[in-house]
């Protein structure tokens, strides 16, 4: 194959041009990386997602119906007494035949109560509403009086959305885990154990306010620090939140009364796979007395993160297409060029004999020469120009998907705080959204040899073309025209 | 070998023919000189017998083969070689690779020979410093041989060339019309020449004026 040897003597010779050429080249593929490289990194923080933000399916009391059955039972009722709604408290029964469908990845229990403090003296708020005997508003209807210590049971910290959401963190000891279930463990705040000089190892007491009001001594585990901005409490007449306490959800239950015991408040399922999300649902939906309990979704994580992938893959998809279709049009103008300089040397090619599809064919392989030096280039700055360009796409993004998000969620509806008959108020709405974590939507721009082979064909694709389109001139190229003038 | 059978040449009206009814022969170990004044149609008759061109008149026939019959690129490839006023050599190749390309594309017995490339380069005064240099750092004369060589290392039996010494000195010149001798006579090859030079034309074994449209045998 003669014309291999023409073009890779033509490349050495025309060295000059030859690295012009390599440096467009470059440039243009480099811009098609780029696009690349965003695009199949927002395909994997897609998929990412799903797994690290994920969604939820919450199992609570059916507020609606209850509210229902409350008005059915006024109108016949005699006006004397005044109707309770009453929210029926979650089976953990019924928790576990949910937690066993597909899709489900694990699930936290929550059961809330408040105690009053015995050995120690809770955080006072600085609005001037005393921690002490002032319950929380969570909206739960209490039959006893509420205490100054709110009490959130849950299966584990880590599945808490203020754990999960980096919004407190353990500071010493640890969190309460599933293997704490039907023990006394404690996880406390921060400044209230800096107020009591309380650290991990160290017992205290509280008085129940529900049931016999014994006093329980509590052993605590781990200490947290919430962060300033963080509350589990709802309203100007919530507690502290540094008189927040974590425990097993046995032991909530225990506080509440015994015959909360398998009971929640609400349950909170992770679904590892959130597009399966409805059916999930409505498989659940199947398992449960629906007019007892209600199974609300959250996936909005999800969305706002797949909104986000989703513009920067169409972005980088119209990135990818431009650049290759221009980067074309610009290669095939300078071929074009550079063909019309080399119209002497093909005719002398055509004078000897050679076939027009061997001039081509050499030019092609000239060009293939620039555009393989040209791929490595790119490569190597394609993952500069990638990130620079992908953090600029996803903080663009981001911002646009959650001031929208944000803006449409604005009052909705908030969690079911209502209390449990017979339960003590707690002002949390904990585990509601226990599982959903803050959506990460970093781009990891990396390069592949997926990528380069990626690169690769549009680089061929790119040089196929231009040496087509200017190839038209050699074939219609008469030899006598060009050499005997 | 080679014959025109009523040639004949226009460019926009048949009426005005640039030549008509062109009946020649050309023979191997002979060499011929075409004359004539500038605009006469000589080099138009160069282009049709190198099989640049279709004639629209007439035939040529090789060996009693139309050209039409080989086809012009076939022809061109294995039965004629041409030597042009302007060398018409790879700019961006060494005498050396000049060759070694043409001897690859005519598919000549030699082809890949690269011994047998510098020995025709040496024996036209081109030795192996210069047959590895780029060819445009060579003179006008040199690039000339290095024309005449890719012609020699070739196996085409017709040669043709158009005002080959036109760029050239005195001394070139005679080196250049010695050296198309050669090709005629040791190689037994048929040379035609077109040239407007006179003294270059009485080298040549057979001379033709082009001339009010016909051609006229000189000697």
């Amino acid at each position: 194959m003669n014309f291999f040897k023409r073009a890779w003597l033509n490349v050495w010779a025309k060295k000059g041009r030859s690295v012009l050429l390599i440096l467009v080249s470059s440039a243009i593929l480099m811009f098609v990386l780029a696009g690349l490289l965003i695009r199949s990194a927002a395909v994997k923080a897609t998929a990412q997602a799903k797994a690290d933000v994920g969604a939820t399916v919450t199992l609570s009391a059916n507020r609606q119906a209850a509210f229902k059955q409350m008005q059915n039972s006024s109108s016949s009722s005699s006006k004397s007494s005044r109707p309770k709604m009453t929210l029926t408290p979650v089976k953990l029964s019924d928790a576990a035949k949910i937690a066993s469908l597909d899709n489900i990845s694990s699930y936290n229990v929550t059961s809330s109560t408040s105690v009053n403090a015995k050995s120690y003296d809770t955080v006072a708020t600085s609005s001037g509403l005393s921690g002490g005997g002032s319950g929380g508003p969570g909206g739960m209807k209490s039959s006893t009086s509420t205490g100054d210590t709110q009490i959130d049971g849950v299966t584990s910290t880590s599945l808490a959305t203020a754990f999960s959401s980096k919004q407190s963190k353990i500071t010493k000891g640890r969190g309460i885990t599933t293997a704490d279930k039907n023990t006394n463990h404690v996880v406390i705040e921060k400044d209230l154990a800096s107020q009591n000089k309380l650290t991990v190892g160290d017992t205290i007491t509280v008085k129940e306010t529900a049931g016999s009001k014994d006093k329980v001594k509590l052993k605590i585990v781990g200490i947290y620090k919430a962060s300033a901005t963080s509350s589990s409490s709802a309203g100007p007449m919530s507690t502290d939140p540094a008189n927040t306490m974590y425990t097993s959800y046995t032991l909530a239950n225990t506080f509440k009364g015994s015959k909360y015991a398998g009971t929640a408040d609400s349950v909170t399922f992770n679904v590892s796979n959130p597009a399966k999300i409805s059916s999930v649902k409505a498989a659940g939906k199947k398992l449960i007395n629906t007019s007892k309990y209600a199974l609300s979704t959250d996936d909005s994580s999800y969305q706002t993160v797949k909104a986000a992938m989703s513009n920067v893959a169409s972005f980088a998809n119209k990135i990818v297409w431009l650049v290759a279709i221009a980067g074309t049009i610009i290669l095939a103008l300078i071929v074009i060029l550079m063909i019309r300089e080399r119209r002497f040397e093909i005719g002398v090619l055509l004078s000897l004999g050679e076939a027009r599809w061997k001039i081509v064919a050499q030019f092609f392989t000239e060009m293939l020469m620039v555009i393989v030096v040209a791929v490595a280039i790119a490569g190597a700055g394609g993952q500069f120009v990638g990130n620079q360009l992908g953090s600029q796409l996803v903080s663009q993004s981001t911002t646009t998907t959650q001031t929208t998000s944000v803006t449409g969620q604005h009052g909705g509806s908030g969690t079911p705080g209502g209390g449990m008959k017979g339960g003590n108020g707690g002002p949390s709405n904990l585990g509601q959204n226990a599982g959903s974590k803050t959506a990460k939507t970093d781009l990891d721009v990396s390069v592949s040899a997926v990528n380069l082979a990626e690169l690769g064909g549009f680089g061929l694709a790119i040089t196929f073309l231009s040496i087509m389109i200017a190839s038209g001139g050699i074939l219609r190229l008469e030899p006598k025209k060009v050499l005997i003038s | 070998m080679l014959k025109t059978q009523g040639l004949g040449y226009w460019y926009q009206d048949k009426a005005q023919p640039l030549f008509q009814d062109i009946n020649l022969e050309f023979d191997v170990g002979q060499s011929y000189a075409i004359l004539g004044h500038s605009g006469t149609g000589k080099t138009t008759f160069l282009s049709l017998i190198a099989g640049l061109d279709k004639p629209k008149a007439g035939d040529i026939l090789l060996d009693d083969r139309s050209l039409n019959q080989i086809g012009l690129t076939n022809y061109r490839r294995h039965e004629v070689s041409i030597v042009f006023q302007a060398y018409n050599l790879f700019t961006y190749m060494s005498p050396l690779n000049n060759l070694l390309t043409a001897m690859a594309i005519t598919g000549t017995e030699h082809a890949g020979d690269k011994a047998f490339a510098l020995k025709t380069l040496n024996d036209l005064g081109i030795g192996a410093d210069l047959a590895t240099r780029n060819v445009q750092h060579l003179s006008g004369g040199q690039q000339q041989r290095v024309a005449i060589a890719r012609t020699m290392a070739g196996d085409a039996q017709l040669v043709v060339a158009d005002e080959p010494t036109g760029n050239l000195d005195e001394d070139n010149t005679q080196a250049v019309i010695e050296q198309f001798q050669r090709i005629a006579h040791d190689r037994q090859k048929c040379v035609i020449i077109v040239t407007h030079e006179p003294d270059v034309a009485a080298q040549c074994d057979h001379q033709y004026r082009l001339e009010n449209k016909q051609f006229t045998k000189l000697s």
